[in-house]
C-alpha cells in the first residue's frame, strides 16, 4: 500500500502564468491524492485541467473519481469544465457535499456551465457525476477514512483528512486561523512560543505526514488582509508544530508572490520551526510534483 | 491611420524561428567528484537512467545507489525525474520526492551524489 500526492495547482485567487511563477506555478487549487486505486481529487481550480489530460494517459486510470471541493470560491471550481474525464463515457465523479441536503458543490459546478459561462453545457457531460456527501463528518472510502472538518473563511469552507493504514494526509486550505482584529503582534523572532491556534485544528491535523496549507501570506501582509480568509505563513507554521506533523507543503500561492517570494516563506517558516525546536520538513507547494508515502 | 514618425518602418508579415526551450540542451551538473571538478551531462535523450548499473549514462559509484536508481524523462522540452522504486530515494532541493517536473537551479541528491539541474 502507498499513497501519492501529486500537486496540479498551487496558486490561489487567480491563474498566474509567466516566467515569474515558473517553479511553483500559477494553476489554481487542484491535489491528487491516490491510495492504490482510490483516486481523491481535492478541489477543481484550473490545475484540475493538466490532472484530467494525464488521466487520459493512465493505464490504470480508475472508473470513479472522488472530487472534494473544499468550497464554491470561483478558483476552486473554474477547471471543471475542462477536466476532460468528465467528457468520458464510463467514468462516473463523485461530488462530496459535507452535510446531508447539501448540494452546493454540484449545483455551482453545474451553474458555471450555464450557457452565459460556458458553451458546453452540464447535461453534455458524458460521466455519471454523482452527489455524495459526508452525513457525519467522515466516511469510508474504499479503504480509505476520509473526514472533513469546517475552517474559517467568508463563506465557509472545509478540510479534509485521509487516512489509510499508518498515513495521514491533510488538506487544508482557504482558511484564516486567526482572525481577532484586536490582535497584535510582536517581532515573531522574540515570540517565545508558538502562537495560539484553534484546539480543533490542532486536533483534525495531529500526526499528519503531510499537511498542506494556506499560507498565503508574511505577517506583514497579513496585517493589511485581515478577514480575507487567509492565513500567515509563520501562523500556519505553528499549527503544524502543535500537531506533530512531519512535512508542512505550503500552499495557495498568492497571484502577487514570485517564485523567489514562496522561497522566501520556506525559509521564514523553516527558521520558525528550528526557533521552537521543531523537526518539521516545510517546502513550497510546486506543481508537477508527487510525493509518496 | 500610421502616426508619421512610424512612416519609415514596413510592417513585416513573416515571423523569424522561434528557439523554444526545447531546441536548446538541459543538463545535469554534478560538483562532487574526486577531482574537485565540474563534470556535465547533456541530456539529450528521450529517457536518461541516474544509477549504479555500469551502462547508465549518469552512473553513481556507491552501495547507496541502485542500479536504476532514477529515470529523467523529457517532455514537451522539459525534464521529469522519476524515482525508479529505489531504496534509498530521489531529494528535489532536500524534499523526497516520487516525481518532479525539474526547473533551472533545482538540486537533486541520489545516494552520496548532488547534481545541479540546468535550462540550457
Amino acid at each position: 500500500m502507498a499513497v501519492f500526492v501529486t500537486f496540479w495547482g498551487t496558486r490561489g485567487s487567480i491563474p498566474t502564468p509567466g516566467n515569474s511563477t515558473r517553479v511553483y506555478g500559477g494553476n489554481t487549487p487542484c491535489v491528487e491524492v491516490r491510495v492504490d486505486d482510490a483516486l481523491f481529487i481535492c478541489d477543481a481550480g484550473s490545475g484540475i485541467r493538466e490532472l484530467g489530460a494525464d488521466l487520459l494517459t493512465r493505464e490504470d486510470r480508475p472508473d470513479e473519481l472522488h472530487l472534494l471541493i473544499t468550497h464554491t470560491h470561483w478558483d476552486h471550481i473554474q477547471g471543471f469544465p475542462f477536466f476532460a474525464p468528465a467528457y468520458m463515457p464510463n467514468t462516473r465523479i463523485r461530488v462530496y457535499g459535507t452535510a446531508l441536503g447539501d448540494e452546493s458543490r454540484h449545483q455551482l459546478l453545474s451553474g458555471q456551465m450555464s450557457s452565459s459561462y460556458f458553451p458546453v453545457g452540464f447535461g453534455e457531460l458524458k460521466a455519471e457525476i454523482l452527489d455524495d456527501v459526508f452525513t457525519e463528518g467522515s466516511k469510508e472510502i474504499g479503504d480509505t477514512r476520509v473526514a472533513c472538518f469546517p475552517l474559517n473563511h467568508p463563506g465557509g469552507c472545509f478540510g479534509y483528512s485521509f487516512k489509510r493504514g499508518d498515513v495521514k494526509i491533510v488538506y487544508l486550505t482557504d482558511n484564516e486561523i486567526e482572525n481577532d482584529p484586536k490582535e497584535v503582534r510582536d517581532d515573531p523572532s522574540t515570540e517565545e512560543k508558538p502562537r495560539t491556534v484553534p484546539v480543533e485544528l490542532i486536533e483534525a491535523v495531529r500526526g499528519a505526514d503531510l499537511l498542506i496549507a494556506d499560507a498565503q501570506y508574511t505577517d506583514e501582509e497579513y496585517e493589511d488582509k485581515r478577514g480575507w480568509g487567509h492565513t500567515s505563513c509563520l501562523t500556519v507554521t505553528d499549527l503544524a508544530i502543535q500537531s506533530g506533523v512531519k512535512k508542512l507543503a505550503l500552499f495557495h500561492h498568492d497571484p502577487t508572490t514570485n517564485d523567489n517570494g514562496v522561497d522566501e516563506r520556506v525559509r521564514l517558516c523553516g527558521e520558525r520551526a528550528a526557533q521552537f525546536k521543531s523537526e518539521i520538513f516545510v517546502f513550497g507547494a510546486r506543481e508537477g510534483v508527487t510525493l509518496k508515502f | 491611420m500610421d502616426h508619421p514618425s512610424d512612416s519609415a518602418t514596413i510592417a513585416t508579415s513573416s515571423l523569424a524561428p522561434r528557439k523554444g526551450r526545447s531546441s536548446r540542451p538541459h543538463y545535469l551538473e554534478q560538483s562532487d567528484g574526486d577531482d574537485g571538478g565540474i563534470r556535465l551531462f547533456k541530456l539529450a535523450k528521450k529517457e536518461t537512467v541516474i544509477g549504479r548499473a555500469e551502462d547508465a549514462p549518469v552512473r553513481l559509484i556507491s552501495p547507496k545507489a541502485s542500479r536504476q536508481h532514477a529515470i529523467l524523462h523529457r517532455r514537451s522540452g522539459e525534464f521529469i525525474i522519476q524515482d525508479n522504486g529505489s531504496r534509498n530515494g530521489v531529494y528535489l532541493n532536500g524534499l523526497k520526492v516520487w516525481r518532479a517536473l525539474l526547473r533551472d537551479g533545482d538540486i537533486i541528491q541520489i545516494a552520496d551524489s548532488e547534481f545541479v539541474y540546468r535550462e540550457g
